[in-house]
């Protein structure tokens, strides 16, 4: 749809492959990708304050990890997103998916899908990440129940199982 | 919830200029200022450019000990990238601090520039390697000192045909240091309180060269020049660093705010140049990186 | 799989097969896989989208608040104000989950009608299409405020002439101790300590805003599922708009987060409403800068003690005064105030004790519960002032401390005898003693070591006469069911049923299936606060897994021709302990029971014990069923140039009675090290003239992961607890003694004691200064 005065796109069909399915919507410039997404049903891609303070929304955008709701939707437009579903699910699990649940490292698991999102990015940059390099690479996303000591060791555990894989995450 | 807009998405940065050129149109590049900032206060009806496809505006040339970063590189290209370590070494500390990892890879350095907050990261760092800022426009392309981009608060030369094309400096000579640190309330994530970046240059065993960057106390980041050329053609004697720092101190104007005191932050400019200054003296030679 | 490096110290759990393990929750796979449900997950067909206008002043009337133009907005189903609901209409915001015992104008209305009293206080709701039409609609209604006079500090709402937020005066509540001898006490004591301790607003910070759907079924039954931890308020929910009990269901989620923040209702009331009024389901999730304003944060406190004490350090005389800022309505004001007032003492035995306590209204946020519920503030003084009296005799903190140390069989400050074990001293020596030793000091960054205890109560206050349901029923194939409304907030209390309930029926964990939270259909369990879910819900879950366990035994005992004491149950089976070749299925066990008719399944209710209530002249009186005993050790590096400072390690070591879940424990440990990191040190919500200044999380500092300390937890058990296999209530308790653990060790670095939270760098800045000139 176009502005009849300026001749300026108002609303475009965004394609967005998302956990390796193609989806079609169509939207103004001014949607977020957070929004999109949970309106697409992926619900999993939590929103906790719209303006990147926490991280609960985060995503894979083509690999790497942004703030969803910083993201327009416009600019995911032929792109691939990766929500926590996307990594793997029941009988399936990606490593730090398992490592999440043998380590506990969700309580309320409300920031889990992003933090999750971000330590797969992290364990993709820096294979044998130290403490500090955790440290950093969660350095967005905010938890308030878990003191993230469990999420640095369930971490540290994918990290060490990827490894004796002998694959990339 | 965004306030609506339009989004000019040009594929060329030739277009992108153009667009600039004939509309009044904001560049939009990693958004982690403008978006926030729209949704708190923003009005409904702006018009924005994307930068999104203008993949030249992105990536570091090394070319001997000239460094070019284009505008769109993100904070976490520069932590990626290999030789920035040596290039500059307080940039590298600085991304390592800026915000989180999310936010890291969508912020742009143009962006943290043209924003031109007074806690901008990103310019204590390049303020402190003599950084030079390109822009460019359909009318064409000038370069000046990053130290006359910065107007005020929130104000920079930028015109607003205008785009930063890139930010490029000289790797100091081989006996110096430079030196980043950030002060915040917590450690990780946090808008800077005090914000500090050095560069010792010292050649037969006196400086030759300083520079004493300050962020998040005046209404802009500045140069404390008066302080600067207290160091110059001595050793770094304890006397001459502290009398620096304190130079250095006196020359900020910070605000008392929620997050600390003007008075809070005045101190710890002190401390915080006196500690980097020393620090630089102490390991230059080497170059310094974390 | 790896496993993680922490030592179990303490723990000997080895008399249970599932009980005490480190197992994996229930609800962590759903978590970790991303398709665990929250409130505002869940769509409808025809669903309509709410915003809340909220007042942007403090104190003012409302001369007009004209709706016309967002009425008119297409796509805006309704707009409600004040006008629109009856008049009497009011949200009780009393204790939750109770049965009655309104305290003082603890009315709040639903939507400000003439007046606000805070800013942020709702004025109207908006339904409409979509939530950008919604917003909109919020902005095109006009609001004519008038200001009138407000006051924002609690002593200058004490003081005569001041603005009088509600009813007669600005006492929200007061409580008084008066135990002994306290002429006596400081006749005999040898020194006089007398400190002031104050403490900051904290937000709960929860990572999910309030969100909850609405939306009138066809039985007529107003549903809501929302993000709480009290599915009972389906009854102040019906009590506020007009509707019997039993025609409101409200189910609670996963809830991302509550800590007190969710405990007394949120936004369920006004989706109520706007559900009612436009007969569409309506969701809202409040924006986070909207959330700040739906609930309210910790009480500032301000405390002083003054101590009498022998040369020796022994407690003679503690005359204590409280001060909290209540905000603009009472809330819960009333029972935080009370709890501070009768855990004034912290662990200590105190024969000659004094407290007077008072909340005073003021145009500030409202505040309400928070992990530790005033408990918390008054053990962080009781711990502060120990530090204190110690400098003050030359003495050894941890000296001091053991000198007063209340034991088992002691009063406590309502003349409470304590019953079970108090571990204090092994909690305390253990975290201090896990510290290490201590690193060098270097030229600016000074080490500080510090430990703080506490007492805190697990369980409701008696007179409250709490209760919980539960069931528990084995299918017809043996698989095993749970049943219980408790409201499952991120600590495991769904889960820790599930384990339970493994244990006594001798089936895996994992396959226990837990329903839980919804208030139309599963027992009713109380609220998931005041440290209680483990306790009575553990209990009653307990009850009815036994008993039904019984039955199953008492078939099968029926069937080997034994005694039901000779079988056992495990993996499944049920088995003859001295000959397990004879065993039969849990399956086959259940078919048998079928077949004789007798039930394979059990509600139970598990009831606290009672009491009348304290005296209100001494304050005597039997107030909690139990407490909690433990310690934090904390090392902090403090740079004494620019005051940062680092917290190095962060260790709790508690009597949690009988870990259920030890991971769960642990994390429990954990987390609060964190939270209580916050509080001591970057956690602060500033308002100015009752204005929030802090309305985001960039501006409001929770801690990060490079914040994170070495984090440990030492869990201890000594089997007291009156909880599930001598089980206590931890979520409070080990969020108790954190933050002091922190200020004492920032004390301990840098030879200063700063009184106020949080410890900011300035005040360290400030204090070293102070310091330098007074020499």
């Amino acid at each position: 749809m176009t502005d009849k005065k300026t001749g300026v796109a108002r609303e475009k069909l965004v394609n967005i492959h998302v956990n390796g399915t193609a989806c079609e919507i169509t939207v103004p410039a001014w949607r977020t990708l957070l929004e999109v997404l949970r309106e697409l049903g992926h619900v999993e891609v939590k929103c906790g304050c719209e303006k990147g303070d926490c991280g609960a929304c985060a995503v894979l955008l083509d690999g790497e990890v942004v703030d969803s709701c910083l993201t327009l939707a416009w600019n995911a437009d032929r792109r691939s997103v990766t929500t926590v579903q996307g990594l793997g699910g029941p009988g399936k699990a990606h490593p730090l998916q398992t490592a999440f649940i043998e380590h506990g490292g969700a309580q309320c698991g409300y920031c889990t899908p992003g933090m999750i999102l971000a330590a797969k990015a992290l364990l993709d940059d820096i294979p044998n990440p130290s403490l500090d390099d955790i440290k950093r690479g969660l350095s967005g996303n905010l938890c308030r129940c878990t003191g993230y000591t469990r999420i640095f060791s369930a971490i540290r555990a994918a990290a060490q199982a990827l490894r004796q894989e002998g694959g990339t995450s | 919830m965004l306030p609506s807009f339009e989004l000019l998405e040009p594929h060329s940065l030739d277009e992108a200029l153009k667009m600039l050129a004939t509309s009044e149109a904001t560049p939009l590049a990693g958004g982690t200022n403008l978006l926030p900032d729209l949704r708190a206060h923003g009005r409904a009806g702006r018009r924005f450019i994307s930068l999104a496809a203008l993949d030249q505006l992105r990536g570091v040339e090394h070319k001997g000990n000239r460094v070019i970063m284009g505008g769109s590189t993100t904070l976490n290209d520069i932590l990626r990238d290999p030789l920035m370590p040596k290039a500059a070494p307080s940039l590298v500390s600085m991304a390592k601090v800026f915000a989180g990892t999310m936010i890291r890879n969508a912020a742009t350095i143009a962006g943290n520039i043209c924003y031109g907050s007074p806690s901008a990261d990103a310019i204590p760092p390049l303020l402190s390697v003599d950084a030079e800022v390109t822009l460019t426009s359909a009318a064409g392309e000038r370069t000046l000192p990053l130290d006359s981009f910065l107007l005020g608060y929130k104000k920079t030369a930028h015109r607003p045909d205008e785009l930063l094309k890139t930010v490029a400096w000289t790797i100091p000579a081989a006996d110096s240091a430079n030196l980043f640190y950030k002060l915040g309330r917590r450690r990780g994530d946090a808008i800077t309180v005090v914000g500090v970046a050095v560069t010792v240059v010292i050649e037969s065993g006196s400086c030759s060269k300083a520079r004493i960057a300050l962020g998040s106390v005046a209404p802009t980041v500045f140069r404390a020049k008066e302080a600067e050329n207290i160091l110059i053609g001595r050793p770094l004697t304890a006397a001459t660093i502290d009398q620096a720092a304190l130079t250095a101190a006196q020359a900020s104007r910070p605000i008392d705010d929620i997050r600390a005191s003007a008075e809070y932050r005045r101190h710890t400019v002190h401390m915080l140049v006196r500690r980097l200054l020393t620090q630089a003296w102490q390991t230059s030679g080497a170059k310094q990186y974390d | 799989m790896n496993r993680m490096e922490n030592p179990l110290a303490g723990v000997k759990s080895e008399k249970f097969r599932q009980v005490g393990k480190p197992l994996i929750r229930t609800d962590s796979p759903t978590k970790v896989y991303g398709t665990a449900v929250y409130a505002g997950d869940l769509t409808m067909p025809g669903m309509l989208y709410a915003a809340v206008l909220h007042s942007e002043r403090a104190s003012a009337l409302l001369r007009r608040v004209d709706t016309t133009r967002a009425k008119e907005l297409p796509g805006v189903h309704c707009v409600l104000t004040a006008e629109d609901l009856p008049a009497s209409q009011g949200v009780m915001t009393d204790m939750p989950g109770q049965t009655g015992g309104m305290t003082k104008n603890t009315k709040q209305p639903i939507l400000a009608k003439d007046r606000v009293r805070f800013c942020g206080e709702p004025i109207a709701l908006v339904a409409a299409e979509s939530v950008a039409i919604a917003e909109q609609a919020i902005g095109l209604i006009d609001v004519d405020y008038q200001d009138i006079d407000g006051v924002f500090d609690p002593f200058d709402a004490l003081a005569p002439g001041a603005p009088i937020v509600y009813g007669d005066d600005n006492v929200v509540a007061s409580y008084k101790i008066r135990k002994g001898d306290i002429e006596k006490g400081f006749a005999e004591a040898d020194v006089i300590v007398e400190n002031t301790f104050t403490t900051q607003y904290q937000e709960q910070a929860f990572l999910e805003p309030e969100a909850a759907l609405a939306w009138v079924d066809e039985l007529e039954v107003l549903n809501i599922r929302s993000s709480t931890q009290v599915v009972e308020h389906y009854r102040a929910v019906a009590d506020a708009i007009g509707l019997p009990h039993n025609r409101v269901r409200l189910r609670a989620e996963f809830v991302g987060g509550g800590f007190g923040g969710k405990e007394v209702m949120t936004i369920e009331v006004w989706l109520a409403l706007l559900a009612l009024a436009s007969r569409r389901p309506v969701r809202l999730v409040q924006p986070r800068e909207r959330s700040f304003l739906s609930h309210g944060p910790r009480h500032p406190f301000n405390i002083t003690h003054r101590t009498g004490v022998t040369r020796d350090g022994k407690i003679t005389a503690l005359q204590i005064s409280f001060t909290s800022d209540a905000g603009a309505y009472a809330k819960l004001s009333p029972y935080i105030l009370l709890y501070a007032t009768v855990g004034a003492t912290g662990p200590y035995r105190v024969d000659n004790l004094h407290v007077d306590s008072v909340s005073a209204a003021t145009n500030n946020l409202p505040a309400c519960a928070f992990r530790g519920f005033g408990t918390m503030q008054a053990n962080l003084a009781c711990e502060g002032q120990m530090e204190e009296i110690a400098k003050t005799l030359g003495m050894d903190s941890m000296e001091v401390r053991r000198r007063n140390f209340i034991r088992t069989g002691d009063a406590n400050a309502t003349g409470q005898i304590i019953r079970s074990a108090v571990w204090s001293d092994q909690c305390a020596t253990q975290a201090l003693a896990a510290l290490g030793k201590r690193p060098e000091n270097s030229q600016t960054t000074r080490i500080g070591h510090g430990v703080a205890c506490y007492q805190q109560s697990y369980g409701r206050i008696l007179w409250m006469k709490d209760s919980s349901e539960a069931w528990v029923g084995v299918e017809m194939d043996g698989t095993v069911v749970v049943r219980s409304a408790v409201a499952d907030i991120g600590g495991g209390q769904s889960s820790a049923l599930a384990q339970i309930t493994a244990e006594i029926l001798g089936v895996p964990m994992k396959e226990v299936i837990v329903y839980f939270g919804d208030g139309a259909v599963t027992p009713l369990a109380g609220t998931s606060t005041a440290s209680r879910a483990l306790y009575m819900s553990g209990n009653a879950t307990q009850m009815a897994a036994t008993r039904v366990r019984e039955n199953l035994l008492g078939c099968a005992a029926r069937h080997f021709s034994v005694e039901a004491e000779e079988l056992d149950m495990n993996d499944s089976q049920v088995f003859v302990v001295g000959d397990p070749k004879r065993s039969m299925t849990i399956n086959d066990c259940v078919k048998l029971c079928a077949a004789e008719g007798v039930h394979r399944h059990n509600l139970a209710i598990f009831k606290a014990p009672t009491s009348e209530g304290i005296d209100p002249e001494t304050g005597q009186g039997v107030v909690f069923p139990d407490f909690t005993y433990g310690a934090h050790a904390a090392q902090v590096a403090v740079d004494i140039e620019t005051g940062e400072v680092r917290v190095l390690q962060s260790i709790g070591a508690h009597d949690v009675g009988q870990a259920i879940n030890l991971r769960a424990v642990e994390g429990q440990v954990e987390g609060s090290a964190l939270m209580g990191q916050g509080f001591a040190l970057c956690e602060e919500l500033i308002l100015e003239q009752g204005q929030l200044q802090t309305r985001s999380l960039s501006e409001y500092l929770i801690p990060t992961s490079e914040d994170v300390p070495k984090i440990k937890a030492i869990i201890l058990e000594s089997g007291s607890g009156l909880g599930p296999f001598g089980s206590k209530g931890i979520g409070e308790p080990v969020y108790a003694p954190v933050a002091a653990s922190i200020a004492n060790a920032v004390t301990d670095a840098i030879g200063v004691h700063i009184f106020e939270l949080p410890i900011t760098p300035e005040k360290i800045v400030k204090a070293l200064r102070r310091k330098e000139t007074v020499g």
